[in-house]
This record gives C-alpha cells, sequence and structure tokens, in this order.
C-alpha cells in the first residue's frame, strides 16, 4: 500500500485528486449494504468476525480489508484441512458453496479496520527487533506479498496472530507443506514468549 | 444490574419526545398509541433472536420503521452465565444497554407485548395496540412449572437460573452458602430445552467451585435423559476431573418440596438436598402461546425454514429458542442466525421480492472450568426448502484455546446483536 502511495505521488496524484473530487471515481469502500452480492453471504461470518469484518476480539482476526486473494486462500486451507479447525472447517466449505469470491471481494472492500486490542508496550517494543526475520517476506512494513503468499500482518489482532505462529511451529498448519518449511525452521527457533512479543509488534503497526 | 433512573433513561431512550412517556411508570396506553408512518416491522422480544432481527431489518432498509418490544432496560447474556455460579464472570458483565440498537434507528418500547391479532395485524399493549406490516416474534422460553410437583408454589425457593439475571446470583449465593459436605442437586428436564449442552456446561462449573471451596460437598445430577445430550464424549471426559459429580441419568424430578429439601424421581426416589437447582421442563414465551402460534403440542412454534414465519399465521415471523421443527439446537448463535436471515426475508417480502433461501450456522462453546472450553460447530444448507445439517464438528477436547475463542466469539456475537 505504502508502496503504491509513493507511486502515486506527483501530478498523476493530482489528476487522481481531481477526478475524485468531481465525483468521477467511486470510492474504493462502497457501503456494506443488500445490494452487495456478499451482504447475506457473510452473515455466516459476522457472528465472529464481525458485520463490516472489523472483529474487536484477541483471537478472531479482522477480515475488513483484507486483500480478496489471501481471504479465499484461507476459506479454501480451512475447507481443504490444510489449516485445521474445528470452529472454521465447517463455515469455511459453506462459504465456498456460497461463493468465496463474492466473500472476499465484501471484506476486501470493507475499509481496514485495525484491532482495538491495544498489546503491552513492552512486547511492542521488544518484538520490534525479534520480528526482523518476518519481513523477508510480509515485506518491511508487515503489508504483505502476495506473490509469495504472505498476508498483510499489521493490526491483526496479537492473539490471533500468536496462535497462527504457534500453529506453524507446531506444524499442525499447512503440515509438510514445502513452501513453508523454512518459515516453520524459523519460528521454531523463536522461543514462544518472543513470539509473542512479535505478535504484539504487527497488531501494533498501521 | 445497574440502576437506570428514569430521567437518565429517558435522556437516552431516544424515544422522542411523543414516545417517551411510554416508559417506565408511564400510565397504560390506550387506542393506535403510535400511528404508522410507513411500512412497519414490530418485534417482540429484544433477546438473540429479536434484537438481531430489528438491528438486521433496519441495516437491509432504513426506510423501514422498526419497533422492538422488550420489558427489560437492559440485554443480559444466558451464554457465559454459568461462569457466574462459578464466580469466574459477574452478571454485570454480560449485561449490555439497547442503545447500540437505537443507533441504527430501531424504536425500543421497554413494554411487554399482551397479545397478537393476526387478522388486524395489531400487538396490543396495554389497553392500546401497534399496527404492524409484518411482525417477528421472540419470546424465548417460559417454563412449564405445572409438571414439576410444588414447583409453581415453590416460587425463589427453588431456583431455576435458566434465564439470566437474579437468578444467576441468587443461585451463586446459595452455592457459596452451602456447606462443606452439603449436597447440591442439578435437575435437568427432558428435551426440548434452551442450550443443550447449557446444563453439563453448568455441571462442570458447580462441580469445578464446590472442589475448590468446598472439597467435601458433592454435586448429583438428575438428568431426565438417559444420557447426556450434546458433546457427550466432551462432557465424559471433562467429569474424569470432577469426582464430586455424581451423574444419574434417567432420573426425572417430578416432585419438588422445598420445606423438606427433597426432590421426587419419576421412579419415586427420594433425594435430600442443600441446594437445589431445578431446570424446569420448558416451552416457547408465553405470547406465542395466547397468540396460536404453537403446535399441537401447545410448546414450540412451527415455521416456515427459509422465511421463519409461521406456519399458522401468515405476516408473523418467529425466530430463536420458541421455534421447532429445524435440527438445530435452541442457542444464541441460532437465534443471532435466524434473527439475520429472517430480517432478510421480511425485507425482502416488503418490497414484494421473493424470499431467498439462506441457511443457518451454529456454534456453541462450553465451559469446563474457569480457562477451558471445547465447541460444537454445525453447518447446514436449505434441500426443498427445509433446513438440513451437513456438517457437525466437535472441537478434538477442551483446551485453553477454545476458551479463548469462546471470549473472543462472546465479544463479538454481542456486538452483533446489539451494535
Amino acid at each position: 500500500m505504502t508502496s503504491s502511495h509513493r507511486a502515486l505521488a506527483g501530478p498523476a496524484a493530482c489528476v487522481l485528486g481531481l477526478v475524485a473530487v468531481l465525483g468521477l471515481v467511486a470510492p474504493a469502500a462502497t457501503p456494506a449494504g443488500p445490494r452487495d452480492p456478499g451482504y447475506t453471504k457473510v452473515f455466516a461470518c459476522s457472528a465472529c468476525h464481525g458485520r463490516d469484518g472489523a472483529s474487536r476480539s484477541d483471537t478472531v482476526p479482522v477480515l475488513a480489508g483484507m486483500p480478496a486473494w489471501y481471504l479465499k486462500k484461507a476459506i479454501e486451507d480451512y475447507a481443504a484441512g490444510r489449516r485445521p479447525a474445528a470452529e472454521m472447517e465447517p463455515y469455511a466449505k459453506m462459504v465456498l458453496g456460497l461463493g468465496v469470491d463474492d466473500v472476499a471481494a465484501y471484506f476486501a472492500a470493507r475499509p481496514k479496520a485495525p484491532t482495538p486490542i491495544a498489546p503491552d508496550p513492552a512486547a511492542v517494543e521488544r518484538g520490534g527487533t525479534a520480528a526482523q526475520p518476518c519481513v523477508a517476506c510480509h515485506g518491511a512494513e508487515g503489508k504483505g506479498d502476495r506473490s509469495k503468499g504472505a498476508p498483510d500482518l499489521t493490526g491483526q489482532p496479537p492473539g490471533y496472530l500468536l496462535n497462527q505462529m504457534l500453529l506453524f511451529k507446531a506444524d499442525t498448519r499447512s503440515p509438510g507443506d514445502p513452501a513453508l518449511t523454512a518459515q516453520k525452521a524459523l519460528l521454531k527457533a523463536i522461543p514462544d514468549p518472543q513470539l509473542a512479543d512479535i505478535a504484539a509488534w504487527w497488531a501494533s503497526r498501521r | 444490574m445497574t440502576v437506570v433512573s428514569r430521567r437518565a433513561f429517558l435522556r437516552t431512550s431516544g424515544l422522542g419526545l411523543g414516545l417517551g412517556v411510554l416508559g417506565g411508570c408511564a400510565p397504560a396506553v390506550r387506542g393506535d398509541f403510535l400511528p404508522r408512518r410507513g411500512p412497519r416491522v414490530v418485534v417482540v422480544g429484544g433477546g438473540w433472536g429479536g434484537a438481531t432481527a430489528a438491528k438486521y431489518v433496519k441495516l437491509g432498509d432504513p426506510g423501514i420503521e422498526v419497533i422492538l418490544l422488550e420489558p427489560n432496560r437492559r440485554f443480559v447474556s444466558c451464554p457465559m452465565s454459568n461462569l457466574v455460579l462459578s464466580g469466574v464472570r459477574t452478571l454485570e458483565s454480560l449485561t449490555r444497554g439497547y442503545g447500540g440498537l437505537r443507533a441504527h434507528g430501531v424504536r425500543i418500547l421497554h413494554r411487554e407485548a399482551s397479545a397478537i391479532e393476526p387478522d388486524r395485524k395489531r400487538v396490543r399493549v396495554d389497553e392500546g395496540y401497534l399496527e404492524y406490516d409484518r411482525l417477528v416474534v421472540a419470546p424465548g422460553i417460559e417454563f412449564q412449572t405445572e409438571q414439576v410437583e410444588g414447583l409453581a408454589a415453590a416460587g425463589d425457593r427453588v431456583l431455576h437460573a435458566w434465564k439470566a439475571g437474579p437468578q444467576t446470583v441468587a443461585l451463586a449465593r446459595e452455592l457459596q452458602a452451602v456447606r462443606d459436605g452439603g449436597v447440591v442437586v442439578l435437575s435437568i428436564p427432558p428435551p426440548a430445552f434452551r442450550c443443550p449442552p447449557g446444563p453439563y456446561e453448568r455441571a462442570c462449573q458447580v462441580a469445578w467451585y464446590l472442589k475448590r471451596q468446598k472439597p467435601r460437598a458433592k454435586l448429583i445430577v438428575l438428568d431426565a435423559s438417559p444420557n447426556i445430550i450434546s458433546k457427550t464424549g466432551l462432557f465424559r471426559a471433562a467429569w474424569r476431573a470432577y469426582p464430586n459429580l455424581e451423574y444419574r441419568p434417567s432420573n426425572r424430578v417430578v416432585r419438588v418440596d422445598p420445606d423438606a429439601r427433597e426432590v421426587t424421581t419419576d421412579f419415586g426416589d427420594r433425594l435430600r438436598y442443600d441446594v437445589v437447582n431445578l431446570i424446569p421442563p420448558q416451552r416457547a414465551g408465553t405470547i406465542a402461546v395466547r397468540a396460536d402460534l404453537v403446535g399441537a403440542d401447545g410448546r414450540w412454534c412451527e415455521v416456515n425454514h427459509v422465511t421463519y414465519e409461521s406456519v399458522k399465521h401468515a405476516g408473523i415471523h418467529v425466530v430463536g429458542d420458541s421455534t421447532i421443527g429445524l435440527p438445530v439446537p435452541k442457542s444464541g448463535t441460532m437465534a443471532n442466525a435466524m434473527g439475520k436471515i429472517c430480517a432478510h426475508q421480511v425485507v425482502r417480502l416488503l418490497a414484494g421480492r421473493p424470499p431467498e433461501p439462506m441457511a443457518p450456522v451454529n456454534v456453541c462453546y462450553s465451559w469446563v472450568n474457569d480457562v477451558e472450553a471445547m465447541a460444537v460447530i454445525n453447518a447446514y444448507r436449505i434441500q426443498n426448502g427445509k433446513v438440513v445439517q451437513v456438517e457437525q464438528k466437535l472441537t478434538p477436547g477442551q483446551s485453553a484455546a477454545s476458551g479463548r475463542n469462546a471470549l473472543a466469539w462472546a465479544r463479538s456475537i454481542w456486538d452483533d446483536v446489539l451494535a
């Protein structure tokens, strides 16, 4: 996101700004409403993730503003059991049946809503250094890289981020996936309390 | 429960000048006390299903006037309330206001609907009435106290604590006061009842509390069913931590004598107790019975599986624990799902559009101690106009991770219902 904003600096940004002022470009985030083809399909999600995907809970990830490609991948992984989770698998299968593209597009169009859970400042400070190994795939600012299959980590709830790292570490998430062997080896070398610091760091980033 | 002053209530009720008088100790209303301004949906009952339905009708079409009739000023969550018995949570932590619904434009009258007139499309309140275009009835459950001899006369001396509120706190106090070495009896009614795993979760919480605080006390669970009816294996495993818990299946309590502090089962066995928690047999909330929405059994409301419209009265939808016939549990998550789907269909029907088949979902967490929980998850689809279950999954066992997920679920779904 940041790099694309930088790329738009200068005359191009001015032109786009003018076009937006003249109302020629629809806002990026369309209002959530019954006309959106995903509106009713996310009824299955909203009890836990929030109607707009703006989870306020520690272990439930924020879906608001999540890129469609990653949400789709997550749903497919849960449904196939690559991410074993009793609480997600039946819903993921249901979403595939309803139309995962509509659901992914719905959440991607919502404004990103970082977790309201404020991690311990000391953990955040420690985490800044400890999180350096993450940037190779997730980018210097943790915003993710689709070409590497790496999601945006920023603003996700710390409990969710920690859980995912522990699942990778135990090789229960995407078990045996050769594309993740190196990352899992990296995580295995990091003690659990330090993983919590890393989670705090990315949760605090915007 | 926080006491809300009349002045504070009137200030925040959002009813507007003309409606402010309807709150609290206002005089009885008469006639058509709130003339219609456009298409109107009235919702009876502000629990999990009704509050969700009210909010989602407004989200679906802000032009529809939505009026919610709910006598209670604050919402108290039944899910999580077993943790109040063990002292892990307070009732206040499960209590929320209705301000979020008002922010969506829902008009809330803290009055009780006394009757429904389906032919005239009116809901009676006191001596007056409210007209509706579509009515959503979400009255929850009521107790069949007549099914247990002595129960009706016992009043508050025999607690159910099956509607989160004052009885939950009262039962927690009785547990705190029980002598070490005392006997606590928990009686589970025959199905169907609100929250199928709830009594077994309650057994865990009471046993956990007694084990720590009254190590010589004992919990005897008298279950009308021949076995644990939900998460059977998981509860059996959880109960291994509680040697102070004695489970007696196929023991239906038919009589209670609070003077002798004794219950009697259908086998004629008598059991003395120090504390009793008698969860009575249940039926749909009273207004559903009065409005002839219940079936031949006189207990539950049969509905269309797509629209939640009553099979007995057109224009009246029923959601939540008072429904029957769908292969779903009477759970908070399910009531929330029904509320959303029903609201969507109501909006479509009012716009002259056909309903859109949508299946509900369910997740139920049960706490086995202060930090560990487990869950059952159900997925459904609509087949030939009926809800059918396509999958049921259980968490592999109890865990602190599931406990954290249970807390996250509660926080999120309370928002989905009320915020």
